[in-house]
């Protein structure tokens, strides 16, 4: 006969056990199943398990695993695709890349970018180790220590450390980009950012204005104080969008503005409904992943489960200044959700505001504080005052969101990983507008000019381009861009005195 | 022209319908050949028929690596790198790839000693094929080496131009490397 002690541990054991089988099939506070830390931005979606873990309980381990990286892309393959990736997932795929595979398994994303290992995890989410590249670039043809001269003394932890490769993106970094953009000055002659220019000198049709006596709406709703004056004088005033249009959205008309449904904070979804270019864009980055519409959505528990409290606490649909990781001010609110309106303000006639001051209302680091006063602010300041042209000033969303795209296409991106981490990821789409190569290089690889927001001079430099251009001179050949009739480019290339010795 | 669009289709259709007939009989060999012959005949179009004509002959396009970039035309050997992706998004029982003893791009030098002797024979016996068995991540492949030719000035320049390229003497008609085909005997 067992003892009441080892009955009674049994009995708690199996109730345990149930409890956890309970909260993961059916519902309930999914915290504690948590085998660790979370990284950044992916603790927004801890609890909604099954967005990543898709593979049916049970599955086989190959089955869960593949599974399980193919949610990756599910919100990255985008980004990826528009990085050109360096290293897709296909270059491993392939019965003559098996020994590489036996390396480093690069066909799936959580061999070098594995969740809940805190201990182990680096920016970017990377978890694999810092030399990872030795794994193929140190044999036979792929090694670079014997092909490259100038890289046989470097260690493979340098490689995507230095500013000079990243694994994925490499779009301003390609030897032949180095090359074509080597001896660019520091600062272009009237530098102004391409697509902010396009964006803040867009033309709205001029006959559609709306007046502050044409608004349409409730009688409470107009008597609010403000608000009237405050639309009157707002792009969508100007772009002929009356109340109705968000407040009254379900509406088939709107005669009167009184007969029908009146919302008075309008959700994303009508926003989205016009900007539906930032609100896909908003989904996919850090303020807004929890809308992306791959996240999987809570699991509906039948009612009597909720009444025995195994309900799903239902995850929030929008991602509070309170669970930031990242340092915010002391009194930003921290149950304030990020929809749309924490940054914009839709009835206030001061559309740059979202730009800057939003962001430095909650965000409180060393890069932030330092913006005001830095040169890219003063560019700013400058703008706003009339004394330096659209497009000149520098803003937060300059880098962090800038506007991308052309004609119906031009928005500004809201999802801030695709200029974020690595950060020369910002290189092409914001920085190369209004500095050179050379020198975006070398302040991006400078962690404390960073934190300065630029205030200085770089104090590294990254010798990439220095590199390329001896090589390209030294080939005497083309820089892998045939012209026309196959004219060589070797022409145009940088000449570099001795170039060849010093490679050698 | 017109008679050779026609020969890479039947070769399509001919090859679609018995590559996966391997496992019912047909040698693997036969396979391979036929899979060679519709990889070239596509390889050597795209090659004369859009690259030749429009960048050399025309010259109103370029054709560069950096097609995004440049907003030009691919190579022809990302071309067929494309298609060698494209076929393995459908099926693993096969696979290709276009190889060199002297790749511009050296991931594209040969990784396994089949390869290397492949390469090499077909280099030195101008006309001939390499065929072979090897074993790659546990599992058996059948392995085809056919020659790759230099077939219009095109290849020839780039080659013989392009700084990270390791032979710089190409004439059109040289064996440049070497398609290479493998297919999972299990």
């Amino acid at each position: 006969m067992p003892s009441k002690t080892i009955v009674w541990l049994a009995g708690a054991g199996l109730l345990g056990a149930a409890y956890v089988a309970a909260t993961m099939v059916v519902g309930g506070d999914r915290r504690m199943l948590l085998i660790g830390k979370t990284t950044d931005a992916h603790h927004q979606i801890e609890t909604v398990c099954e967005t990543c873990h898709a593979a049916p309980p049970f599955a086989d381990a190959a089955v869960a695993r593949k599974a399980l990286n193919g949610t990756c892309l599910d919100c990255h393959e985008a980004g990826l695709k528009a990085a050109g990736d360096s290293h897709s997932r296909k270059l491993f795929r392939g019965s003559r890349m098996a020994v590489f595979r036996d390396r480093l398994d690069a066909r799936l994303c959580t061999n070098c970018h594995a969740e809940h290992r805190p201990g182990i995890t680096r920016a970017g989410a990377v978890t694999v180790a810092t030399d990872f590249c030795v794994a193929c670039h140190s044999e036979g043809g792929q090694d670079v220590r014997k092909h490259r001269p100038s890289h046989a003394d470097l260690a493979f932890d340098t490689c995507a450390s230095a500013g000079c490769h990243n694994y994925h993106d490499n779009r301003a970094l390609y030897e032949d980009f180095l090359v074509e953009h080597a001896g660019g000055a520091e600062h272009a002659p009237s530098p102004v950012h391409g697509p902010t220019v396009r964006l803040r000198t867009r033309e709205l049709p001029p006959d559609k204005s709306l007046g502050r006596g044409e608004a349409v709406a409730p009688a409470a709703a107009l008597a609010v104080p403000g608000v009237l004056d405050d639309w009157a004088g707002s792009g969508h005033a100007a772009a002929g969008v009356n109340c109705a249009a968000c407040h009254a959205a379900d509406a088939d008309a709107m005669p009167d503005g009184t007969s029908v449904p009146w919302i008075d904070a309008p959700p994303m979804e009508v926003c989205g409904s016009c900007h539906e270019l930032q609100t896909q864009s908003f989904s996919g980055g850090r303020h807004g992943m929890r809308g992306h519409p791959r996240i999987a959505r809570p699991r509906a528990s039948g009612p009597w489960l909720k009444w025995v409290g195994l309900a799903d606490p239902v995850p929030p649909e929008h991602m509070t200044v309170g669970e930031a990781r990242l340092p915010m001010r002391p009194e930003a609110d921290p149950d304030r959700i990020l929809d749309c309106g924490a940054c914009h303000r839709p009835h206030d006639a001061d559309i740059v505001r979202a730009a800057v001051e939003a962001c430095a209302s909650c965000h409180d680091d060393p890069h932030t504080r330092a913006y005001f006063g830095s040169p890219h602010h003063r560019l700013r300041q400058a703008e706003l005052a009339g004394a330096a042209p659209p497009g000149a000033g520098v803003t937060c969303a300059t880098c962090h969101m800038p506007g991308t795209g052309r004609g119906k296409a031009l928005a500004t991106d809201h999802n801030q990983n695709d200029t974020l981490r690595p950060n020369g990821k910002m290189i092409r789409p914001v920085c190369l507008d209004c500095h050179g190569l050379g020198f975006s290089l070398d302040a991006l690889a400078d962690a404390g000019l960073i934190g300065r927001n630029f205030n200085g001079a770089p104090a590294v430099h990254v010798e990439s381009i220095d590199w390329a251009v001896r090589r390209a001179a030294g080939a005497g050949r083309d820089a892998g861009r045939p012209l026309p009739g196959n004219q060589s480019r070797q022409s145009q290339l940088p000449s570099i005195e001795s170039s060849q010795e010093e490679e050698q | 022209m017109k008679r050779r669009t026609l020969m890479t289709a039947a070769g399509l259709v001919l090859a679609a319908t018995t590559a996966g007939a391997a496992a019912d009989g047909l040698p693997f060999r036969k396979v391979a050949d036929m899979l060679y012959r519709v990889m070239s005949a596509d390889r050597e179009v795209y090659t004369r028929m859009v690259v030749q004509r429009l960048t050399v002959d025309r010259d109103i396009l370029t054709a560069s690596e950096h097609f995004e970039d440049d907003e030009a035309l691919p190579l022809p050997a990302q071309m067929f790198r494309f298609g060698a992706e494209a076929v393995m998004d459908h099926t693993e029982e096969f696979s290709h790839a276009l190889l060199s003893l002297h790749p511009i791009n050296r991931k594209n030098g040969p990784g396994t000693e089949l390869e290397k002797r492949g390469l090499e024979h077909v280099a030195g016996n101008p006309g001939e094929n390499f065929y072979g068995e090897e074993e790659l991540g546990g599992e058996r492949y059948f392995a085809a080496v056919y020659p790759d030719y230099a077939v219009v000035e095109a290849c020839v320049a780039c080659h013989n131009n392009h700084k990270d390229s390791s032979r710089t003497d190409l004439e059109v008609g040289d064996v440049m490397g070497g398609i290479v085909i493998r297919i999972a005997m299990d």
